[in-house]
């Protein structure tokens, strides 16, 4: 008995001590975790992230902790030494990208041409080709080229018009841009020397796609011609080149024509400036082109499937989306127009 | 070029974004943030109209390479009807971060908050002008109201009417695009929100400027409200008719 009565006395003081420790350190350990999650802001009314919400009535005016507030809001702090120099500086190791991108004027043109550049201005070492279809390069580029900053190159060419259909159209078995695009390539030709070691890539970019920033530096490791998924093209979310384990392409993922010799829109590959410049006759075909083989008739010149490089980790990222604008609804201008036609926009 | 102010003095542009999941969110969010990473001391307010946040747009803010705090409010359902104003819970719920977060801070915070949609296009010299705006500004905005622009009409350094092709008659005639802000405005009217009660269709933006000023202390940008800045663009419908309903791919792949 003296010996249990020992052996209690002894455990109760543990316990009690266990106790203390504990009741000292939980609010330490509660106060540490929360500190961890919370950002510099002080601690907000807390609100459980739960289903709950969606079914509770968000009436007009009230009061913040409606909200879906929660103390782990992702506040990411700015990097003070981040310097907005626009474009990057020039790197002497980097390849130069040089974007093709073809373009035409309509109410949208310029809204589509500041956001690309937005996204250009990230790139180091890009040159932007701009090409008007257009009887004479516009002031409207001109000005907008200049002020972005980047190193670009302003050219036009004209498609013609099919004056038989109506004054106004364009000949329509000429695709849109075929010809801006093929005034690049004759550029490229002409500037740079075949035997100039200068490191460039080529990338064909419309103006009203959406580029990550990631393709840009997929891309510039390009040694041929490098490839990868294009989203919201061929009627699906995103078209793919097949490619086997041993990382060469063989196929194409398409509902639309898979057995195209290139099965591939014009946003999901690049080519070296050296292929260009070597293959010098190669050119995308002007006339007599089926939809959806324009890609195919420049890549046939340059490459086969099995030189293709798979970029987007194996063709599994999007990393480009071929998206379109919708055409702006423009019915109180009437038939003469409203606004000031000098107003740009 | 303008001259640069050492960044700590410059105030802090808030771009209030809601966004909503449909296939072509990730490509709009893509695109804005490669815009938004352009301007110096600007803070992302990203609000999702879901009832949890999504791990696209998750992923998404994780990457973005700018500030930016990711809420999330659904729509009631009641009010997902054609012709309702949209996203006013999600404006609502960054205006109420806003204050919240600036509650406890002292003043004066010097900040600035615009409305961004996700799928406008913003030209970098807007956030220059809207930089310094003492309680609220406006400038023209490209691609809406059915007309090449409309704009707020300056005489004098003074809003003294709208150049709009709808309801011209509204007390702001002014789309979300058109004006910012001042933090500081927005502090000192916490209850100043976008209201769904009372609210007729095309109204949002009056209903909200009625209530945080007036008309003459308006101040013009883009050179008395001369040039477009901003374009209210819209993306299409992506056609998606190829995808199959059964017979899926093996992988998720994430557009």
């Amino acid at each position: 008995n003296e010996e249990l009565w020992v052996q209690s006395v002894l455990e109760m003081p543990k316990r009690r001590d266990i106790l203390a420790i504990v009741l000292i350190v939980l609010p330490w350990t509660l106060l540490i975790t929360v500190w961890h999650q919370s950002t510099i802001a002080p601690l907000l009314a807390v609100h459980k992230d739960d289903g709950g919400d969606s079914r509770r009535d968000l009436a007009a005016g009230l009061d913040s902790k409606e909200y879906c507030l929660s103390d782990r809001d992702i506040v990411e702090v700015v990097r003070t030494e981040y310097v907005y120099t626009r474009p990057p500086p020039w790197s002497d190791t980097l390849p130069t990208i040089h974007v093709i991108t073809p373009t035409y004027s309509r109410p949208v043109q310029k809204a589509e041409l500041t956001r690309l550049a937005n996204t250009l201005l990230h790139v180091p070492n890009l040159h932007w080709i701009l090409v008007e279809d257009s009887q004479r390069r516009t002031p409207l580029i001109t000005r907008l080229l200049r002020d972005t900053g980047l190193n670009y190159t302003h050219l036009n060419v004209e498609t013609p018009r099919n004056y038989k259909l109506r004054g106004d159209m364009r000949d329509p078995r000429i695709p849109r841009g075929t010809m801006q695009r093929n005034l690049a390539l004759r550029w490229l030709r002409e500037t740079f020397n075949k035997n100039n070691s200068q490191p460039g890539i080529v990338y064909f970019a419309d103006d009203d796609n959406t580029y990550s920033l990631e393709l840009f530096e997929e891309m510039r490791s390009t040694r041929k011609v490098s490839v990868w998924p294009v989203a919201f093209v061929g009627g699906l979310r995103y078209e793919s080149p097949k490619v086997n384990a041993a990382g060469k392409v063989y196929g194409w993922k398409t509902v639309f024509d898979p057995h195209r010799p290139f099965a591939i829109d014009m946003a999901g590959f690049a080519v070296n400036l050296r292929l260009i410049l070597q293959r010098s006759q190669a050119y995308f075909k002007l006339r007599g082109v089926k939809g959806g083989y324009q890609e195919s008739s420049l890549l046939r010149e340059l490459v086969t499937l099995n030189d293709l490089e798979p970029k987007a980790a194996n063709c599994t990222k999007i990393l480009v989306w071929h998206t379109r604008t919708e055409k702006p609804v423009l019915v109180n201008e009437g038939k003469k127009g409203f606004t000031d036609p000098n107003v740009e926009i | 070029p303008p001259p640069r102010r050492p960044e700590a003095a410059l105030p802090t542009i808030y771009a209030i974004t809601p966004t909503y999941s449909r296939p072509v969110q990730k490509a709009e969010l893509t695109r804005l943030a490669n815009t938004f990473r352009q301007v110096a001391r600007l803070h992302w307010i990203l609000v999702e109209d879901a009832a949890a946040r999504s791990e696209l747009v998750s992923r998404f803010v994780a990457g973005a390479g700018l500030p930016c705090t990711h809420l999330h409010v659904p729509t009631p359902r009641r009010y997902k009807r054609p012709g309702l104003p949209r996203a006013t819970e999600q404006r609502n719920a960054g205006l109420a971060w806003l204050r919240q977060r600036h509650q406890h801070l002292p003043p004066p915070q010097p900040g600035v908050l615009f409305f961004a949609d996700d799928d406008n296009t913003y030209s970098l010299e807007l956030f220059q002008e809207m930089r310094t705006t003492r309680k609220v500004s406006v400038w023209p905005v490209g691609l809406v109201g059915g007309r090449r622009y409309e704009r707020p009409v300056v005489e004098n350094g003074k809003v003294v009417g709208w150049y709009t092709g709808w309801r011209a008659d509204r007390p702001f005639a002014i789309d979300m695009a058109g004006f910012a802000v001042s933090l500081q405005v927005i502090l000192s009217h916490p209850k100043a929100v976008f209201k769904r009660r009372g609210s007729q269709p095309g109204m949002q933006e009056s209903d909200f400027l009625k209530q945080i000023t007036t008309v003459e202390e308006l101040e013009p940008k883009a050179n008395n409200c001369t040039k477009v800045l901003v374009w209210h663009t819209r993306t299409e419908k992506v056609n998606l008719a190829n995808e199959p309903k059964y017979h899926l791919d093996t992988v998720s792949i994430e557009v």
